[in-house]
């Protein structure tokens, strides 16, 4: 791991933590519903201040907490365009799988590559340490990912190229 | 599977097998190959009367540049008038074969590369004029030579598929083939994009023989002003330039490159998509891995011992 990822994922886990404190809280605008207000944006008086870590211009964290549930989004390194269209693909593959991911939002938060939504059910069903560590993860493996694949293609891209032309030599 | 052949699979498999003594049985068979290339194998008349027609888009640009006369050559005595709705057929007689097995073999390979031969006039052609020029230009210093040697020849278009075309240039140092291919999609373009730079650096790397590839979205300066090449600059069309030397049209060599070269195409968007699925699959890994995590967030389910309103437990019999 690189020297400037270690402090980055560090600061996005603890202030997760610290966010991940949800409680149930039923609508107050509507009898009987109880919906994430950070979507709802119903009651100014529930959310919290949002809070961004970015480690460069390209790659950062967006917490927006409320009382009953929380959104992070997450900007993924794309230093070139194969790496935007390589982002591009695997962000749409995994929400297409949102239902499974169960945290995971269908469509980013504006200017994000990918988000996701902890309500107050997730945090009772499921332990908080862990949700904290599956997206520390999450974040550290995509860019590995991003950049294996491009690896690869350049890798592929050569290889098949210089088959080709072999037989004119 | 790196390369892909040149001649058709279906048709080589289909000959050989009934050159060699196969059951006789009628034939009816439409096989498609690259380019939107349509064959039609059947025994109209008898069962030992094999007729293979080709169907081409670009037949008439074709036999503007002489692929009669190649075809001519290559199939002499089989050529038959051609069946309707296709543009050339052959037929084979299976009681009148070449005795030897080398001659069958033979049979068989030429009409298996029927598309390549079709396709192969307007180069056969660009590469006798390219002999031509040279040896016209080898009067002359480079100062003095007259116009037309300098620029070369006409340009020989060959529309194969809809919006796709083959350019073929003699020069007298040189032969310039041109293909102009079409990217649909954003992810093709720049896979595209990643591919054709290899094939542009490959030369400087590793083959230093082989023909200068180069790459560019608008029409190169030989297709300038050239009726039917598109002008849109939208990064939808791309021009690949393959220059081949005079090393690469020597006689011995010049079917060998013509074949290949032929296939460039095909084999570049096959690997395009090959890659693509590559990753399709490898995400769908990755994926199944995250999920793997986030289970792990899920306390195990603790099974608690079920009872009954009177206080009776269930067992499960072994």
């Amino acid at each position: 791991m690189s020297q400037s990822l270690r402090p980055y994922l560090q600061c996005v886990r603890s202030s997760l933590t610290a966010a991940l404190s949800l409680s149930n809280f039923a609508s107050q605008a509507s009898e009987r519903h109880n919906v994430p207000e950070i979507e709802a944006a119903s009651s100014p008086e529930v959310i919290l201040n949002p809070l961004t870590v970015s480690r460069n211009e390209n790659e950062r964290v967006y917490i927006e907490p409320s009382i009953n549930s929380v959104r992070i989004s997450i900007n993924i390194k794309q230093a070139d365009e194969i790496e935007h269209i390589l982002v591009h693909k695997f962000t749409r593959f995994l929400t297409q799988r949102a239902e499974s991911f169960y945290i995971m939002r269908r469509k980013p938060v504006k200017g994000y590559d990918i988000s996701f939504l902890v309500t107050n059910f997730h945090t009772e069903e499921m332990l908080k340490h862990k949700l904290v560590d599956f997206i520390i993860q999450f974040m550290e493996e995509v860019d590995k990912e991003i950049s294996e694949m491009k690896l690869f293609l350049n890798a592929r891209a050569r290889f098949v190229a210089e088959s080709f032309l072999t037989p004119f030599d | 599977m790196l390369l892909l052949d040149y001649q058709n699979v279906l048709i080589e498999s289909l000959l050989r097998d009934r050159f060699n003594g196969g059951a006789s049985a009628n034939i009816d068979q439409v096989v498609s190959d690259f380019d939107g290339v349509t064959f039609h194998i059947s025994t109209p008349e008898s069962k030992t009367k094999i007729l293979v027609s080709l169907r081409i888009k670009c037949y008439q640009e074709l036999v503007q540049y002489g692929a009669q006369s190649v075809l001519e050559r290559e199939y002499g005595p089989y050529i038959v008038s051609p069946e309707s709705g296709y543009d050339f057929s052959v037929q084979v007689d299976l009681e009148d074969l070449p005795a030897d097995q080398e001659g069958k073999d033979d049979l068989v390979r030429r009409i298996s590369l029927l598309k390549r031969n079709a396709m192969a006039a307007p180069f056969e052609q660009a590469f006798d004029e390219f002999h031509q020029l040279s040896e016209e230009a080898s009067k002359y210093t480079s100062e003095s030579a007259p116009q037309g040697i300098a620029e070369g020849g006409e340009t020989r278009a060959i529309h194969y598929r809809e919006e796709e075309a083959i350019y073929v240039k003699a020069s007298h140092d040189r032969v310039t083939v041109i293909f102009s291919t079409i990217f649909r999609e954003e992810t093709d373009r720049i896979f595209g994009k990643v591919f054709l730079q290899e094939f542009v650096d490959a030369r400087r790397r590793a083959i230093q023989n082989a023909p200068q590839v180069l790459f560019r979205n608008e029409p190169p300066l030989e297709l300038q002003g050239f009726p039917g090449v598109s002008t849109s600059t939208n990064g939808e069309v791309g021009y690949i330039t393959f220059v081949l030397f005079p090393r690469h049209l020597s006689k011995q060599r010049r079917d060998e490159v013509i074949s290949h070269i032929q296939t460039f195409r095909d084999y570049f968007h096959y690997h395009i998509k090959a890659s693509k699925a590559f990753i399709h699959s490898r995400m769908r890994k990755r994926t199944a891995d995250f999920l793997q995590v986030l289970r792990r967030a899920r306390p195990e389910a603790e099974e608690k011992e079920r009872k009954t309103a009177s206080g009776r437990t269930f067992k499960v019999q072994a």
